[in-house]
């Protein structure tokens, strides 16, 4: 196998937003000589982070879209993927989740694990990537990485144990203790980049061996061999290192580095932990399913020999075009290749091939198994697989949620109208959470997304790249609409208008289902034809499209099918579903019918004075506090609030609390909309349907 | 017509009863035992007794985590609801957990000042409206009385009924002669009721040792089903 594979290194830098990720990935590029400056986030200098190389991103000081950057670090090469942080881009996240092979999760040594290290934490269990962590911003009043290094243990349920302990701290933060090799580390020249090894302070070495002890115990949990070396006293550093790179590599274990990548301290040794305990492409198994052989799953080789089997999770309009980022699994990737796309299943041949740093990128001529690229001129949507002619794979498709809110949204003028299209079809294609549709009522475009900063991103980048001017409506939210109890129906549908007639008779009943749809046929003795019952079944879930309370999509029903009648010469597929119809519209109103609405579960971390603030503008919110953790400065309250009461509180909560709270919000469940809000909304429904037809 | 009283039989109930005038507003109740008892049981019996009355709830933990308390109350509902029959429990359950909010209080040596302002937060800015807060896992073994006094002047100020676990540990004897535990001695007058729970023979007992002014111990005919933890008639 190439040597070149056990040097690779395809890395993600997961994090709670504002713990200083982006500064920490400029670092890296600065210390791997990737970029001759650092600048810092939120554009202190006018220049903003080279990462967050989007112009709204730059804007907001956040990262929204992923990219990639390839960097050199001790003879080793490692693609950097940078996350988004925010949740309503989750969708982002882990769709470099999983073509990641470790990760580094960052946390602040002052907030320690918030709410979204939680939901960050979940997605790298879920996506089984290897982790380190970094405890940043040492200098900070208040750090405290022992602190946090417990609330990993106890909070995310890692067996971790520090691998460095701080030289001061806040201010006075000087460098780290390195508890494997036992040697002070120092950072020094104008931005840290000459590394120094010392002896311990004098004041430090109790200290350093109480916690050098610690992480043995720790490691030695997960491995016999070094259990046993340590007992007869013959550890060494390279033992004790392959005892925690294969323990960090099974995610039986979480190495923690501490530092401040803003003063230049402790990025080095967290580089050479990625080296030397994430894992390269071929210690990290992929399975594919192969679409030949009922999707039995297969384990794919990191060898470049073997056919190509390659992911694209991600698409981008550049300048130049659409530039597509592919992780090669298998096999390699050449210029010119002949390669198979297995969802659109077209052919295309192999153009253009780079390599993505964060701002500019280097043409290539092949790259290998492990490899993270990006290719012009291919026409795919995020989420496909290429294979070599021959396979038929396709990596497991990633989870998507459902869209909770959408907004109707109007070009104003005809210019803009052309490229909304181009704008929307792109969007759709990168983004799976983002959707559209035209509104075949109120003619509008309609898009759809996870949350309102969700939408809000979307249309900055048209107006931004597309120069669309769109109008927006209010935010719509999802609602849905469900039957209480069980009604009969008995319908028939006949129909004589010269010519062949239509009749066809079904009858049953509706009750409440905890899934979202189910039929079952209980018809006896043929008196409907066996060929109708799919016709039945295709009625019925025609009427789901659209309850009659508020023309919402209908869930929760289940449709007994009990008894018929049929005509051997009027009946046929097209009078058995119109029956249906008809008796689903019999029944649906006698099954007392109610309307649900979206419900997030809202988690929101606030300095505890604010926290009666928060408690009343969520209950203000018809939202229900479920907990309220606190922790003696911070209080973290959750809460379930319907979406359609959140729609602007991201601000109101940042005027309460002077900016210094924040809260994550996702899907929960739909619950019922209380009685007086219910009939207020049908009320604007029907009003709005008159107004239409009028 | 959903129903949503538990039935005056129901024998949370019949432990209030047992109590003259039951606990009140401006005191505080404890129910003392060794880990694993039940104490937790009966806290959240009471608290899902004023649950079902309309009112409102704080729970407050000095636990690790909050989905244990929370499975807890699920628990405990589920069994209540089978043993009173109700109809359309989901229902009811949506309804009355709205009015029930968990406070969690991590630290170690978190400073009960700071529990009621918590609490304050809660009740007077977030407009909460609990009468009844239980208290789970404060510890009894640190010097805490002034601590306790402080509960008690809060709730006298706002009204509220306050219900504590407390854990004993140690070795025998836990209590005295009268049947009050130990530990609780120095708290005797801010506590307004004690009851103990009693291992005998497989069974959970409930005693009263402490009501209001009276400190004796009388022997209640009221047991935890060892199975669901409801409090049931012996």
């Amino acid at each position: 196998m190439d040597a070149r594979l056990h040097q690779m290194r395809n890395i993600g830098i997961s994090a709670h937003i504002d713990s200083g990720k982006t500064t920490l990935t400029e670092r890296i590029l600065y210390y791997c000589k990737k970029i001759h400056r650092m600048h810092e986030v939120k554009g202190k200098e006018g220049g903003g982070a080279t990462m967050d190389y989007m112009e709204l991103e730059r804007e907001r000081g956040i990262t929204i879209t992923s990219a990639t950057t390839h960097v050199s670090w001790n003879h080793h090469s490692i693609n950097i993927i940078d996350t988004p942080g925010h949740v309503d881009f989750t969708i982002e996240v882990e769709r470099s989740l999983r073509v990641l092979d470790g990760a580094i999760l960052v946390l602040c040594s002052v907030g320690g694990v918030q709410s979204q290290t939680l939901t960050v934490d979940k997605q790298l269990k879920r996506y089984k990537v290897p982790v380190l962590a970094f405890i940043n911003k040492l200098d900070r009043v208040g750090a405290n990485p022992f602190k946090v290094k417990d609330q990993i243990v106890d909070k995310l349920g890692r067996r971790a144990a520090l691998m460095q302990i701080p030289i001061g701290l806040e201010d006075n933060f000087q460098g780290v203790v390195d508890l494997i090799s036992l040697k002070a580390i120092y950072f020094d020249g104008l931005n840290g980049e000459l590394v120094r090894e010392a002896e311990i302070p004098a004041e430090l070495r109790a200290e350093a061996r109480h916690y050098r002890e610690e992480l043995l115990d720790s490691v030695s949990l997960t491995s016999d061999e070094l259990a046993e070396a340590l007992l007869e006293n013959k550890a060494s550093p390279e033992l004790i290192r392959q005892a925690i790179r294969q323990a960090t590599i099974r995610r039986e274990f979480t190495p923690v580095f501490i530092g401040s990548a803003y003063r230049n301290k402790g990025v080095q040794p967290l580089l050479d932990g990625v080296v030397d305990y994430l894992p390269d492409p071929s210690e990290v198994e992929n399975i594919a399913l192969d679409l030949d052989r009922q999707q039995q799953p297969v384990v794919l080789q990191a060898d470049p020999a073997l056919p190509c089997v390659a992911y694209a999770f991600k698409l981008e309009e550049g300048p130049y075009g659409q530039l597509t980022y592919v992780r090669i699994y298998q096999g390699a990737l050449k210029k010119g290749d002949e390669l198979f796309n297995t969802r659109s299943r077209q052919k295309f041949k192999v153009g253009r091939l780079v390599r993505m740093h964060a701002d500019h990128m280097e043409d290539i001529t092949e790259a290998m198994a492990g490899d993270i690229i990006a290719l012009f001129g291919v026409d795919f949507a995020s989420g496909d697989t290429i294979c070599s002619p021959g396979l038929n794979y396709s990596l497991t498709s990633i989870y998507v949620p459902e869209p909770v809110i959408s907004l109707a949204i109007e070009p104003v003028d005809k210019i803009s109208s052309d490229r909304l299209s181009r704008a929307l079809s792109r969007f759709t294609k990168e983004d799976p959470t983002f959707r559209t549709y035209l509104d075949p009522e109120s003619r509008q475009t309609i898009i759809q997304g996870m949350g309102e900063l969700h939408l809000d991103v979307y249309l900055e980048r048209m107006k931004r790249e597309y120069k669309v001017e769109v109008t927006t409506g209010q935010p719509q939210v999802a609602y849905r609409e469900a039957i209480t109890s069980r009604a009969d129906f008995d319908y028939i549908h006949k129909k004589q208008t010269g010519g062949a007639g239509q009749f066809a008779r079904v009858s049953g009943y509706l009750e409440p289902f905890e899934g979202s749809y189910e039929f079952i046929n209980e018809v006896k003795s043929g008196h409907i034809p066996r060929e109708f019952i799919p016709s039945c079944d295709k009625g019925f879930q025609a009427s789901l499209k659209k309850g009659q309370l508020m023309g919402s999509p209908i869930i929760g029903v289940r449709v007994v099918l009990s008894d018929g009648q049929f005509h051997p010469v009027d009946s046929s597929d097209l009078a058995f579903q119109l029956a249906a119809q008809g008796a689903f519209k019999q029944a649906y109103k006698k099954a007392r019918p109610q309307l649900l609405e979206p419900v997030m579960k809202v988690v929101v971390e606030t300095p505890s004075e604010y926290s009666g603030s928060v408690f009343a503008s969520l209950n203000q919110r018809r939202g229900i506090i479920v907990s309220s953790i606190e922790t003696g400065l911070y209080s973290t309250i959750e809460a379930e609030v319907p979406l359609s009461e959140m729609f602007g509180y991201s601000t109101i909560l940042r005027s309460m609390t002077q900016g210094k709270a924040e809260f994550t919000m996702e899907f929960l469940k739909y619950a019922r909309v209380p009685q007086n809000l219910a009939e207020e909304l049908m009320e604007k429904h029907r009003q709005k349907i008159e107004e239409e037809k009028k | 017509m959903v129903k949503k009283n538990l039935s005056s039989k129901s024998p949370v109930k019949l432990l209030e009863k047992s109590i003259t005038g039951g606990l009140g507003p401006g005191n505080l109740g404890v129910f003392a035992s060794r880990k694993g008892v039940g104490k937790t049981a009966c806290l959240v019996q009471i608290a899902l007794n004023r649950l079902f009355d309309g009112q409102g709830v704080i729970h407050v933990s000095y636990a690790s985590r909050v989905d244990y308390i929370i499975a807890w109350y699920e628990e405990m509902f589920k069994n209540l609801a089978s043993s009173e029959s109700l109809q359309q429990a989901m229902d009811i359950h949506d309804e009355i957990i709205r009015r029930r909010v968990i406070m969690n209080f991590r630290q170690e040596g978190m400073k009960t000042e700071q529990v009621l302002k918590g609490l304050e937060a809660l009740l007077v800015q977030g407009n909460f409206p609990a009468r009844t807060i239980i208290v789970d896992g404060f510890n009894f073994y640190m010097p805490a009385a002034a601590d306790v006094q402080l509960f008690k002047q809060f709730a006298l100020d706002r009204q509220l009924e306050f219900w504590f676990s407390c854990s004993l540990r140690g070795d025998d004897p836990l209590f005295d002669e009268r049947g009050i535990p130990l530990v609780l001695k120095d708290y005797l007058g801010s506590f307004d009721i004690i009851f103990t729970l009693e291992n005998e023979r497989d069974r959970v007992r409930v005693n009263l040792v402490k009501d209001h002014d009276r400190l004796s111990l009388k022997k209640l005919n009221i047991e935890l089903d060892p199975q669901t933890l409801l409090l049931a008639k012996a």
